[in-house]
């Protein structure tokens, strides 16, 4: 394997596509002349790497101790009832995609959510919902 | 208080000195790793590895090709002191990452950033481009002959990437599962050439032991832990946040008390995580101790990453241990059986222990024997410290657990 960095190829089909078809990893192999096996086995390893479509907005709800301390249980659970969905599915409109995810690295912040690049502290059931409301 | 990482945010370059760096360019490279040996330099990323042996190691291979990674995966729960330096002493880490590579004789490198920090991400994608137009990466750095390239890589979310020869691997594209150590990332690391992996704060930390001198470092601190130390204050604490620390300056109560202010709502404190989701806890009953290396080791635990979780009287036990061995059940790598299926297990029983509202002798015997199979068997630290917590809850709280868990 040279240089050329599988990592970084992967990111740019997942930003730009939303998520990495069966026919960009048929590609990936060819280019890199690896097995299909061994580009999905990457692929899947990583929480941020989708092979399926996900929703427009990718809701991260951190569960992860410091925020779980500060009922980040209850911002997830509000989450799901206002989408509808449950941990990794996506709303049928593909708006909307949710994650619990593990920490996202503010939590001195905490309870805290993700949408697509955005951070969002100190949250709360109101806020996360209305958070989502501003998505629209 | 000492400032030497928690400084002034500076993020236009030519609001920063290259001190340390012009210093180092004009100096022999063999004094500079003395004198990070001698200021007793401990990898801050959580396993506190002497990081002027690793230096001097990595200088004395041969090799026509080596590389530096500045692992900045920070990703263990309550940690978040590297996101910090990289928001707001960006310059100080490519200046720490500089060093290192002169040091060692490397021409490439890299930095690797956990996906989940953009706003990171976005602030170094910047500093290289600056960097490269002003002589500070590229051909003949700032007029000397050192010459070096710096690539910045995403991670895609992936705790285990903060575990050098995951993150290694992760670099090459690959699967990032652990290596078998040896081969240390020293003699065969990336594309197996000698590499030199450091923690984004033990890089800041080399830059300020050279600008302001050994002595003046090593005033600072205790036999074991010199100078100072970020702490990431989290939990349920009323003023969380980053904290430079001496070491040895104040106690782990003080630190709760006096820096975050206490507990939430006037709550009693129960115990609190020293070092990160990885290390053991320190009941309440243990935290008149010295913030240092060596304290903190012999109350049985660690300094960890530094990442501080104060934890309050009133929550189910059963349930903190459960979201901790859920972190590490989807977080491991996989490659080793006990911690895959260990942790499994031990998720599993603590989800039956939480319905049942208590745990039974028999959980906490089978607890402890996969605990300790995990530890003895997985082979990166990552894998090893994953039952820490559980099992710490479970020494210091046995009979509540056995009555109900804290509620």
């Amino acid at each position: 394997m040279g240089e050329t960095n599988l990592l970084e190829r992967l990111h740019t089909i997942q930003d730009t596509y939303g998520y990495i078809s069966e026919n960009e990893i048929n590609k990936l192999a060819e280019q890199f002349d690896l097995p299909r096996s061994k580009i999905y086995g990457t692929i899947r390893f990583y929480s941020m790497f989708y092979t399926e479509p996900t929703g427009k907005y990718m809701v991260r709800v951190c569960d992860s101790l410091s925020c779980h301390l500060n009922d980040s249980a209850d911002i997830v659970e509000a989450v799901k009832n206002y989408l509808g969905i449950e941990d990794g599915e996506t709303t049928e409109d593909k708006k909307f995609t949710l994650e619990v995810v593990e920490c996202l690295g503010h939590c001195g912040e905490g309870p805290v959510m993700m949408v697509n690049d955005k951070i969002y502290n100190y949250i709360n059931k109101n806020r996360a919902i209305q958070i989502l409301k501003d998505c629209l | 208080m000492a400032n030497f990482l928690k400084d002034e945010k500076i993020i236009d370059l030519e609001n920063y000195e290259f001190q340390a760096l012009n210093k180092v360019l004009n100096s022999s490279a063999l004094d500079l790793i003395n004198d990070i040996k001698k200021a007793d330099l401990k990898g801050r990323g959580g396993a506190g590895f002497p990081a002027g042996v690793k230096w001097e190691l990595a200088r004395n291979e041969n090799a026509d090709k080596k590389y530096v990674v500045c692992n900045a995966d920070e990703g263990e729960p309550g940690t978040f002191k590297d996101r910090y330096l990289l928001e707001n002493s960006p310059w100080k880490v490519l200046e720490g990452i500089l060093i290192s590579a002169y040091v060692i004789g490397a021409q490439k490198g890299y930095i690797y950033i956990r996906g989940e920090y953009s706003k990171p991400i976005k602030i170094f994608k910047k500093i290289i481009k600056a960097a490269e137009n002003n002589n500070l990466l590229g051909e003949n750095i700032l007029g000397s002959n050192f010459d070096f390239e710096l690539t910045l890589i995403k991670g895609a979310g992936a705790y285990i990437c903060g575990d050098e020869t995951s993150l290694l691997n992760s670099i090459e594209g690959r699967r990032p599962r652990s290596r078998i150590k040896p081969p240390y990332p020293i003699q065969s690391g990336l594309y197996r050439k000698p590499t030199l992996v450091n923690n984004v704060e033990t890089l800041a930390t080399a830059v300020e032991v050279i600008n302001n001198g050994v002595e003046k470092y090593n005033a600072l601190g205790t036999k074991e832990s010199n100078g100072t130390k970020l702490i990431s204050l989290s939990g349920q604490i009323n003023e969380p946040g980053v904290y430079e620390i001496e070491f040895g300056s104040v106690t782990i109560k003080e630190i709760i008390e006096k820096l975050g202010k206490g507990v939430i709502n006037n709550r009693e404190l129960k115990f609190v995580v020293p070092g990160g989701v990885s290390t053991s806890i320190l009941p309440r009953e243990k935290l008149d101790i010295l913030y240092s290396y060596e304290d903190v080791s012999d109350a049985g635990s660690s300094t960890g990453s530094g990442a501080m979780i104060a934890i309050a009287e009133g929550n189910n036990l059963i349930d903190l241990m459960l979201n901790v061995a859920e972190f590490f059940m989807s977080e491991t790598c996989g490659t080793c059986f006990p911690c895959r299926e260990g942790i499994r297990q031990v998720c599993y029983l603590l989800e039956n222990a939480k319905q049942r509202g208590h745990l039974t002798n028999r959980d906490i015997e089978l607890i402890t024997d996969l605990s300790q199979t995990t530890y003895l068997a997985a082979r990166c630290g990552l894998g090893q410290t994953s039952l820490n917590f559980v099992t710490s809850i479970l020494d210091n709280y046995q009979e509540e657990l056995l009555q109900g868990g804290g509620r």
